[in-house]
């Protein structure tokens, strides 16, 4: 390590032990500083993966192991298809979220100097404003009572109101997709921003067309970023249950509202966290496919 | 990147003003009948009012709400910035394998879907014997937001010079006069980023409070249970509040950012 200019890591470090270096004392730092991470998060997530390992009779908790509550899910009539499906619909979130950010990412990298910064943050700040206040405004434009309704029937477009607009999964789905879209469009827009200039000259220069030019360099290079968005916003979208809850209705019903219900009206926790482990392992599978599609994406 | 041609420029336009209009527009409706009614299918534009702002004032249970989020809000940033600190110079200082263990435990709650995190809290309290409370929420908050300040402060962290910090222990000052006078200035900024990012992420945050809540509510949570009532010009004052409170924080984080971010 050359003195004087390296990074504070590890030099601070030798001073720090040479002043204080007994292993006692080096120890006691250390439970410290994972005292509070391994109460508060490691802690509550076993406690959580072994209570889905009990099961409820006659209302109680019974804290033996069995592997009924997954059994249970492979072999009811329900729980087995609506997973199915949900993971259908946040793929279906994902996809539309992706065609719809890729275009808009591209437009904002294309800009040159500020303006593509403005408008990248005009298109982001959506993100930070309350969630559940965008669910209720887009509940009030397409319920049957809503904005959408009264204007096509004052405009006389219609007779009655109509209803296939919202609670069904159709609705949670755009729902879902328009909350998200600004998850999926930053990583495509920063994969975009960071393709150099010189590389798309070159392909001009040596006679590709605009849309050769998308294909063979743009794309390839922007693949990565476009998978990476589009699994971030099916990881976020799985896990909802307010948005299924608000504009699903009767007909809405995803796995994440069957997980909230167990712990609500059901009242049958071991089960519920028994599903919440099977939806951690669909995050996983999907955390990991995505990764391994990006990875092959980028080989030439 | 590349300059597009006309014809691309128009159709990538014509999305992107769908797009701000999709994302835009429900708010802008919500905060324009704030103000109007909306009575025989048709806006009464001569129904101009702070009617809605007013009763809002007199609804103790939105009173309550903004004072506990304000309250959960203050509390947990604060108890996630110092933790966070102090995670990241024991990551920046540890030569240990295990750090990356840490750290990996630090992110989970952020990484993880929120029902889980939330989920896995709740059980915890129950087999700990904690009642549901703010303070429940409070703890919830807190590991949500600590991997932000623990990530923000960290990355300011690693771009501060080590020359710095023996300089100021081969002059002669303490360790704790070191952190004072060196790390802490150089720290602020990025202290600054990671407050606002986490309070505005705290002040939003739906799914794991729904979860770890007792019978108190925060605005979120009170937001939610007016909605299931209907569309009332009530809801959309408060959404109104809401949103220019949330977007100012969201600037404001965005400029912070900005500065806090290194040159």
């Amino acid at each position: 390590m050359p003195r004087g200019d390296g990074l504070m890591s590890a030099r601070a470090v030798e001073a720090v032990e040479a002043e204080a270096g007994s292993p006692g004392y080096r120890a006691l730092i250390t439970i410290l500083a994972y005292a509070l991470p391994v109460a508060f998060i490691l802690l509550p997530l076993i406690l959580f993966l072994i209570q889905s390992f009990f099961y409820v009779d006659h209302g109680d908790i019974v804290r033996e192991l069995t592997l009924r509550n997954y059994e249970r899910f492979f072999t009811g009539p329900a729980f087995l298809p609506v997973f199915l499906k949900t993971c259908a619909l946040c793929l279906g979130v994902a996809v539309i979220t992706v065609l719809v950010g890729y275009p808009v990412a591209l437009l904002i990298a294309s800009l040159a100097g500020r303006r593509k910064y403005v408008l990248m943050v005009i298109f982001v700040v959506p993100l930070m404003m309350s969630y559940i206040i965008k669910i209720y405004a887009i509940r009030a434009i397409l319920g049957s009572n809503g904005f959408l309704n009264r204007i096509l029937l004052f405009l006389g477009v219609i007779d009655e109101p109509l209803t296939f607009l919202i609670f069904n999964l159709q609705a949670v789905m755009l729902t879902l997709a328009v909350i998200l879209l600004p998850f999926a469009m930053l990583p495509i827009f920063i994969a975009l921003e960071r393709i150099p200039r010189s590389l798309v000259d070159a392909s001009f220069d040596l006679g590709a067309s605009g849309l050769q030019t998308f294909r063979d360099v743009i794309w390839p290079l922007s693949a990565q970023g476009t998978i990476v968005g589009g699994t971030f916003v099916f990881v976020l979208a799985i896990g909802d249950f307010i948005t299924p809850q608000m504009v699903g209705g009767a007909n809405g019903f995803t796995f994440g509202r069957i997980i909230y219900s167990q712990f609500g009206f059901a009242f049958n926790w071991p089960f519920g966290a028994a599903l919440s482990v099977i939806l951690l392992v669909a995050v996983l599978i999907a955390l990991g496919a995505g990764s391994l599609l990006a990875r092959t994406r980028h080989q030439p | 990147m590349m300059r597009l041609s006309t014809g691309a420029l128009v159709v990538l336009g014509a999305i992107a003003g769908f797009v701000l209009l999709v994302l835009y527009g429900p708010l802008f409706v919500a905060i324009f009948f704030s103000f109007f009614r909306f009575e025989n299918n048709a806006v009464q534009w001569d129904s101009f009012s702070f009617d809605a702002y007013q009763s809002l004032m007199h609804d103790e249970g939105i009173i309550d709400a903004v004072l506990n989020t304000l309250l959960v809000g203050g509390v947990s940033v604060s108890l996630a910035l110092v933790l966070g600190t102090a995670l990241a110079f024991y990551y920046n200082a540890s030569r240990s394998r295990h750090r990356d263990f840490l750290q990996l435990l630090i992110f989970l709650p952020f990484l993880m879907p929120p029902i889980i995190t939330g989920l896995s809290l709740l059980v915890f309290f129950r087999e700990a014997d904690i009642p549901r409370s703010l303070v429940t929420v409070i703890i919830g908050h807190t590991v949500f937001v600590l991997a932000l300040a623990y990530r923000i402060v960290l990355t300011r962290l690693q771009t501060i010079r080590a020359s710095l910090v023996e300089a100021s222990l081969d002059l002669g000052a303490s360790r704790w006069q070191t952190f004072r006078f060196v790390l802490a200035p150089s720290l602020m900024s990025a202290l600054g980023a990671s407050a606002i990012l986490a309070f505005a992420l705290s002040f939003d945050e739906t799914l794991i409070t729904l979860l770890v809540t007792g019978t108190a509510s925060t605005l979120p949570m009170r937001l939610w249970a007016m909605m299931r009532l209907g569309f009332t010009p009530d809801i959309n004052a408060l959404v109104t509040i809401i949103l220019v409170g949330s977007t100012g924080l969201a600037l404001l984080a965005i400029r912070f950012v900005g500065v806090a971010a290194p040159r």
